[in-house]
């Protein structure tokens, strides 16, 4: 499917019509009612209760009012539907204000003012230095003679650093008055939302150039929300318009998550639903019964001999609606509320705040706080997210000397600056390769300085690096680099970008040397992407050994290689590239393919090593979390070796004697197969042992594992508490993430990256760091954190007092609700099983949303142990991650205890309110004021620590109530006028209550003791020893002082001795990587080692296959 | 699977606002925000637990002997007349006799075994009559009560709602089926005045009848039902019928007839003559006369002292039971050798 935009041609591009009008909003004024109504309804609890309420209309049937239901069933419509108007509003508002903005457009050949809703797809649309993009547009022109122009991308994907984007060749050079009058046609695929690619073609029109096809890609795009920075004007046609753009097609409703506690409290509402099911059928029958046998006795009810066809479902109907309550109405809205609670006190907290950067955490879901508590694995990247991401050059070798081993810092090895100033070839390449290849933007500041925009913080250290060994990136003007070199100034001209994937590892530039005209090939990557290339003379055994050497230090290392080029080569070449540059299917990797011809021969000049420091706390953090009973799993591009190195720096694996590290390797599927075997068996045998086992598996093995093997696999997953997971690509990480899941585990995965994007979203709760590779990651989590330690107190923390205090809300609210209703059951039995309610229809609708849902709400401030105790003792998580707190049996708990509590109420009014007492208004009110006071006792019993507001609301509560029933009791024309006044001045009253109270909590405060002293859970040893201030608090202590990390940093971890110190790591993409590169790794560590051989290329059709599947 | 990349997730136009937003807004630091209110950890040390318990005993048993000594305080003669107050040659359709024309006059002989103090009120109770049943509860109409321009809101009260189109006032079954057995009470001979003035609640018969409210059409339909009212007192001041319509929500219940203002003597003889005219023989219901003192509990009911000594008594049990062991196997809260974190490794589940 293709769409042709007709440049400046209005009535070519008619058919295309769609205008800029952006519209985020959901509803209009007309759809709002309906379309709302219609959403709400969607939900089952709430046709539920609309059918309940329709019942209610049947007067022969209701027990009650029907407003009792109507009205907290429109209270609770109107409160989601106005937060929906009131969400709905804004977006709307945002929309007005970014749909009449003014742009300047070309029609007929002349500037316009337009409202950039009025845009239409083909207009030239004008833009100055710091306007937005209104639409995506193809750039035509721009202030730069070369074409090029800047842009920030930070509301598109998050990356703040500056993007280059430049004209299509085809308008180079064209004047600035004839862009006005510029005709042409656009080839693009129809509107996508994949931002990173733009496949489509591009012909002008005589009188300017005609029959070349021009490509374009994403980099002659100026995409919707963009800015347009450090360049004077720019200006484009406007291809995608209003909602259809990249933007546009992006945006989309996440489907919402639902955490293990809300399928538990639909599960029990399931039951509870079951149960009144029953409850309705037994009272139907036995009601019917009754009325037949006895009920046409009593003459004073008159019941009529002849009774309509309906006669039999009348009794159950009312018994239906005296059970509806059963099913608290509230428990939605309550949910919703504490969840946004929950949610808030994530973001207030500001011992999760960055100090560096003053980022404080963000919830972006609110609703799946109780799955932090309940999290069993833990999938983590590595680079950004366990380390700094802060990258600085350390060491390199270079034509097999090793700079920097002595003092650990290059830039001040004299050896290398004694290399520099004799002007060594090597050296001197190896710096230009530095310094120019990469896609680094040198900006200078006002104050004259150089700053460098750019996009990886490998690029930006190698960099920065270089310019401090006197080659200094100085500018970049289009194609021209400006390197100053001891003060020389070195011109190049860039030819070609050979740009960074994550499936080839490596990138390359292809420049022309201004000086003598020479065609140079520069290129950086793994070592395993370019160890390969390397010429036939060359001997990269060093190469390869240095490489080893600084992966065990735990420094990330790139290859940095080069090749000059004939001029034939590169021409033949060239127009191959343009070919599969202007591809529109498959574009990606046919230039991978094409790369791979020139990317061959290359000399070799040395290795980087660039260190990437843990991250303050992450061993401790990793520690803690592992005690709680989490398991962390590590997915990361980088290599085995640093992998390992970092895993066991912080303390992700245990060293040797204690730990155990399998490894699954093999290139063919009979190796892969053989030693997933192994690993399982000696997995097996020692799951026994208190030995932590962790596997080690690369993306190449995990791929032919969990294609052949994902039954072993699996088991594996279920077996082992740790894994490595090495050379994984972000579609890998999502499939691991997808088989945990399967396997009914709650996976987190946390990441900083695009690269993780996939797996943030495939899990079920998704952490992204707001860290320095961009904020794409952050963008598609739930959470964003600022650093990793946070995730501790984001779990042991917030986790576990959400699971804790929603366990004890959900629960709590249908208790109350089965307390009330219990009543009403057994009364049925004193009143002839006729569906007659003790309560009337204000206490019912009051209590529910009055009486008994404020001081339970207070429950999202209760605190079971504080916060330092959970961080003592991790393993407490164990409750919550087993769902101790609310599963069928607590819930039978609570189940009884409100039949307890039923009995209680009803037998004590009934014999304390018996003969000349037995007004049925007062017996309703005496029976509902038991139920409020033990609700406020029940409250208290459940609370763990009491703040004024606890005390406020639980006994305020209990004196709201009264306040409201004297309130209604003042009314003479309501059923309960004066009720209320004449029941507090009988001493009998106070007396029942006082009973109530007594006969109901005594036995439960009984066996609340004895469970607590004599079988105490674990909770409530902790809690006692913190009263105590018992010899545990002491014990250890792991909480530690950021100090203490640094020496941890320093200090040697045993293990491998062949290791001298413990550094950071590691290799991973030079360019913040792609998240929809999903493609399948192109082969085992050496991809496109024999890419020349055409046996390759004809097995690459499976590859092409497999792409389209993904 | 699509690649779905970047900013799917979040609506994008409000999305970089909220960036910029979160990155300069750093939270606020308070109490609340930071969940760290002051509070108050009570733990169940045993000593409070047991003392908690031995309070409450101490509270509930002395309240329940209150309770106790108050209900037998109060002198309560109960005289159950339905069946003696057949004929014996009509006992075996008591239907039929109650629903004949025959003379239903009765008489009972009370003895007064304690004195009663005055004042003393007359019931009656009727058993096995379900005044709380959902058909004859909702019979009624409030408004019609309490105010003449209301007379036609009669909706609630099938079947006894109107009469050839004209509404019954007081519609219902409520109203319909007054108790209209009559006592007339007398002490040695003597005739013993019980008053009927004040018997039913002031605001019922302030605000809930009218007193411009008078009968009509009542007890004119096919079916006569129970009791009849005078048709010229307004409805204000027709207090049994206002008593009958404070529906009893319990099966059993009593009902006020009247109050005597003297005070009876041990051994005083009452005569009652009564008229027999209510049919609770269809159900086999009771009917008993109840003549009862007061306390301040209220009338004679020694369920509240029983309750309130057994519930005392049980955490006199508990405070010892628990006293007990701790004693015997004390035990150390908050013991760390208690907390073994043995969860299997690798998953436990």
């Amino acid at each position: 499917m293709k769409r042709f935009v007709y440049i400046n041609d209005d009535e070519a591009s008619k058919e295309l019509c769609c205008d800029n009008r952006i519209s985020n909003t959901k509803y209009n004024l007309w759809n709002f009612f309906p379309k709302n109504l219609l959403e709400q309804f969607s939900r089952f609890m709430n046709q539920y209760f609309l059918l309940i309420a329709c019942l209610q209309l049947w007067s022969l049937i209701t027990p009650v009012n029907p407003a009792s239901t109507w009205g907290p069933l429109i209270f609770i419509f109107a409160v989601s539907a106005s937060k929906e108007a009131w969400d709905d509003y804004h977006r709307y508002l945002s929309d007005k204000k970014a749909n009449e903005r003014e742009v300047w457009i070309v029609k007929h050949g002349i500037k316009k003012h337009i409202q950039a809703q009025d845009i239409q797809v083909g207009n030239i649309v004008w833009l100055r230095e710091n306007d937005e993009v209104p639409c995506d547009l193809v750039l035509l022109g721009t202030s730069d003679p070369q074409g090029v122009c800047y842009v920030e991308t930070a509301a598109l994907d998050g990356e703040t650093d500056l993007k280059t984007r430049v004209i299509p060749s085809a308008c180079v050079g064209i004047d600035l008055e004839l862009l006005h009058k510029m005709k042409g046609v656009i080839e693009c695929p129809i509107p996508d939302k994949d931002i990173r690619r733009f496949d489509a073609n591009m012909r002008l029109f005589p009188p300017f150039i005609d029959n070349d096809v021009c490509s374009l890609t994403i980099k002659n795009t100026l995409l919707q929300s963009c800015y347009l920075r450090n360049t004077e004007w720019a200006c484009g046609v406007s291809v995608y318009t209003g909602n259809q753009t990249k933007l546009g097609m992006c945006r989309g409703v996440a489907e919402p998550k639902l955490t293990a506690m809300d399928a538990m409290i639909d599960k029990l509402t399931g039951a509870i639903f079951v149960f009144q099911i029953v409850v309705v059928l037994v009272l139907g029958v036995a009601g019917n019964v009754w009325k037949d046998t006895e009920a046409r006795k009593q003459w004073y009810v008159q019941y009529p001999e002849e009774a309509p066809w309906y006669e039999l479902l009348v009794i159950p109907l009312r018994f239906e609606l005296l059970c509806s309550i059963m099913i608290p109405i509230s428990i939605k809205v309550s949910l919703d509320l504490v969840k946004g609670l929950y949610a808030k006190f994530i973001e207030w907290d500001v011992e999760m705040v960055d100090q560096e950067t003053g980022t404080a955490s963000y919830a972006a879901n609110t609703a799946i706080s109780e799955d932090l508590g309940q999290v069993e694995y833990i999938l983590t990247d590595k680079t950004g997210t366990l380390t700094d991401n802060k990258m600085i050059f350390r060491r390199c070798c270079i034509g097999g000397i090793f700079y920097g081993n002595e003092n650990g810092d290059a830039l001040k090895d004299t050896q290398l600056l004694d290399a520099i100033t004799s002007g060594s070839t090597d050296v001197i390449r190896f710096l230009t390769v530095m310094a120019i290849c990469n896609t680094v933007i040198p900006v200078r500041s006002k104050a004259g300085e150089i700053i460098y925009k750019a996009q990886s913080q490998d690029e930006d250290a190698l960099v920065a690096a270089a310019a401090k060994l006197h080659m200094v990136f100085v500018g970049k003007n289009a194609n021209r680099l400006e390197l100053m070199f001891n003060g020389v100034m070195i011109r190049y001209e860039v030819l070609e970008i050979l740009e960074f994937t994550s499936d080839r590892k490596r990138m390359s530039v292809v420049v022309r040397d201004c000086q003598n005209g020479k065609i140079i090939l520069l290129s950086k990557g793994a070592d395993e992407s370019i160890l390969p290339s390397a010429c036939a003379g060359q001997q990269t055994r060093t190469i390869a050994e240095a490489v080893e050497h600084y992966a065990q230090l735990g420094l990330r290392t790139l290859c940095l290689a080069w090749r000059e080029l004939e001029e034939d080569e590169y021409l033949e070449w060239s127009v191959k590239f343009k070919e599969a540059s202007s591809v529109l299917v498959d574009r990606e990797w046919r230039i991978a393919e094409v790369c791979q011809r020139l990317e061959h021969d290359l000399y070799i000049l040395g290795v980087t090593a660039i260190e990437d420091r843990l991250q303050d706390g992450v061993p401790e953090t990793i520690e803690t979390l592992r005690k709680a009973g989490i398991n962390f799993w590590m997915l990361t591009g980088d290599k085995q070796n640093t992998a390992i190195q970092i895993a066991l720096s912080c303390n992700f694996i245990s060293p040797e004697p204690k730990g155990q590290l399998l490894l699954i390797d093999g290139k063919s599927e009979e190796d892969v197969s053989r030693s997933l075997e192994r690993v399982l068996l000696t997995m097996r045998t020692t799951t026994s042992e208190p030995k932590d086992v962790a596997f080690v598996v690369d993306g190449w093995a995990l791929e032919i594992a969990l294609k052949h093997h994902r039954k072993d696999f699996v088991e594996l997953a279920i077996l082992s508490r740790t894994a490595i997971c090495c050379r994984v690509t972000p579609s890998q990480k999502a499939q691991l993430v997808e088989i945990l899941k399967s396997c009914d585990y709650r996976t987190l995965a946390i990441g900083d990256g695009g690269n993780d994007v996939r797996m943030i979203q495939q899990a079920d709760i998704g952490v992204g760091i707001s860290g320095r590779e961009g904020l794409q990651a952050a963008r598609a989590a739930d959470y964003s954190i600022g650093r990793f330690r946070f995730l501790k107190r984001l779990i042991l923390v917030h986790g576990r007092y959400s699971y804790n205090r929603t366990a004890f809300l959900s629960q709590y609210s249908f208790y109350k609700s089965l307390l009330i209703c219990f009543i009403q059951i057994f009364f049925s039995f004193i009143s002839g099983v006729s569906g007659t309610s003790l309560f009337n229809s204000v206490s019912l609708m009051a209590y529910n949303v009055f009486y008994t849902s404020v001081p339970v709400l207070v429950s999202v401030i209760d605190k079971d142990l504080s916060e330092t105790t959970v961080m003592q003792h991790p393993q407490i998580l164990f409750y919550c991650q087993a769902g101790r707190l609310l599963n069928p049996s607590t819930f039978a708990g609570w189940f009884g205890r409100s039949l307890f509590h039923a009995i209680v109420v009803f037998v004590i009014t009934i014999h304390a309110y018996a003969y000349e007492k037995s007004e049925m208004e007062e017996l309703g009110m005496v029976a509902l004021s038991g139920c409020i006071w033990l609700q406020a006792f029940v409250v208290a019993q459940e609370t763990n620590s009491f703040t004024v507001l606890q005390h406020l609301s639980i006994w305020g509560n209990l004196v709201g109530f009264y306040v409201i029933n004297f309130l209604f009791s003042a009314i003479p024309s309501s059923g309960m006028y004066t009720i209320m006044f004449r029941l507090c001045s009988q001493p009998s009253y106070w007396i029942t209550m006082f009973l109530i109270v007594g006969a109901g909590m005594g036995p439960i405060f009984a066996l609340k003791y004895y469970r607590y002293t004599y079988r105490p859970s674990k909770i409530n040893i902790l809690q006692q020893a913190e009263r105590m201030g018992g010899p545990i608090l002491t014990l250890g202590n792991i909480e530690t002082q950021p100090r203490t990390i640094i020496e941890k940093d320093v200090s040697p971890i045993s293990i491998m001795s062949t290791q001298p110190k413990n550094r950071s790591p590691v290799y991973e993409p030079l360019l913040s990587e792609s998240p929809n590169a999903i493609r399948r790794s192109f082969g085992p560590g050496t991809p496109f080692e024999f890419f020349q051989s055409q046996s390759r290329l004809s097995s690459s059709s499976g590859y092409t296959r497999n792409c389209k599947d993904n | 699977m699509p690649s779905n990349n970047t900013a799917s997730s979040s609506a994008a136009g409000s999305s970089d606002s909220s960036t910029t937003r979160r990155n300069s807004k750093r939270p606020k630091y308070s109490k609340f925000t930071q969940q760290e209110l002051p509070a108050c950890k009570p733990i169940l040390t045993p000593g409070w637990v047991i003392l908690t318990f031995l309070v409450i005993s101490v509270i509930f048993i002395p309240l329940g002997v209150v309770s106790l000594f108050a209900s037998q305080d109060v002198v309560e003669i109960v005289d159950r007349y339905d069946n003696d107050c057949i004929p014996p040659p009509s006992r075996a359709d008591k239907v039929a006799y109650i629903q004949g024309a025959a003379n239903k006059t009765c008489t009972r002989t009370i003895v007064v075994p304690k004195k009663m103090k005055q004042p003393i009120y007359v019931y009656y109770e009727l058993e096995n009559f379900y005044q709380n049943h959902r058909r004859y509860v909702k019979s009624r109409s409030d408004a019609q009560l309490r105010s003449v321009r209301d007379e036609n809101q009669i909706e609630g009260c099938k079947p006894e709602d109107d009469v050839n189109g004209q509404p019954i006032v007081p519609c219902g079954l409520i109203a319909w089926s007054l108790f209209n057995d009559t006592y007339a009470l007398s002490k040695n001979n003597q005739p013993l005045n019980v008053s009927k003035k004040g018997i039913a609640w002031k605001s019922d018969r302030e605000h809930k009848f009218g007193k411009n409210v008078f009968p009509k059409n009542f007890q004119m339909g096919n079916i006569t039902g129970g009791g009849r009212l005078i048709p010229n007192v307004p409805l204000s001041e027709q207090e049994d019928l206002i008593v009958w319509m404070r529906t009893a929500a319990l099966p059993t219940f009593r009902k006020l007839y009247g109050k005597i203002e003297t005070d009876l003597q041990e051994n005083d003889t009452i005569h009652v003559v009564l008229e027999n005219n209510y049919n609770t023989y269809s159900f086999d219901g009771k009917k008993k006369l109840v003549l009862s003192t007061t306390s301040w509990l209220g009338g004679k009911n020694d369920f509240l002292g029983i309750a309130y000594l057994t519930v005392g008594g049980i955490c006199f049990f508990l405070a010892l039971a628990f006293t007990i062991m701790y004693l015997v196997k004390p035990r150390r809260l908050g013991d760390p050798t208690y907390l073994s974190w043995n969860r299997v490794p690798g998953g436990g589940r």
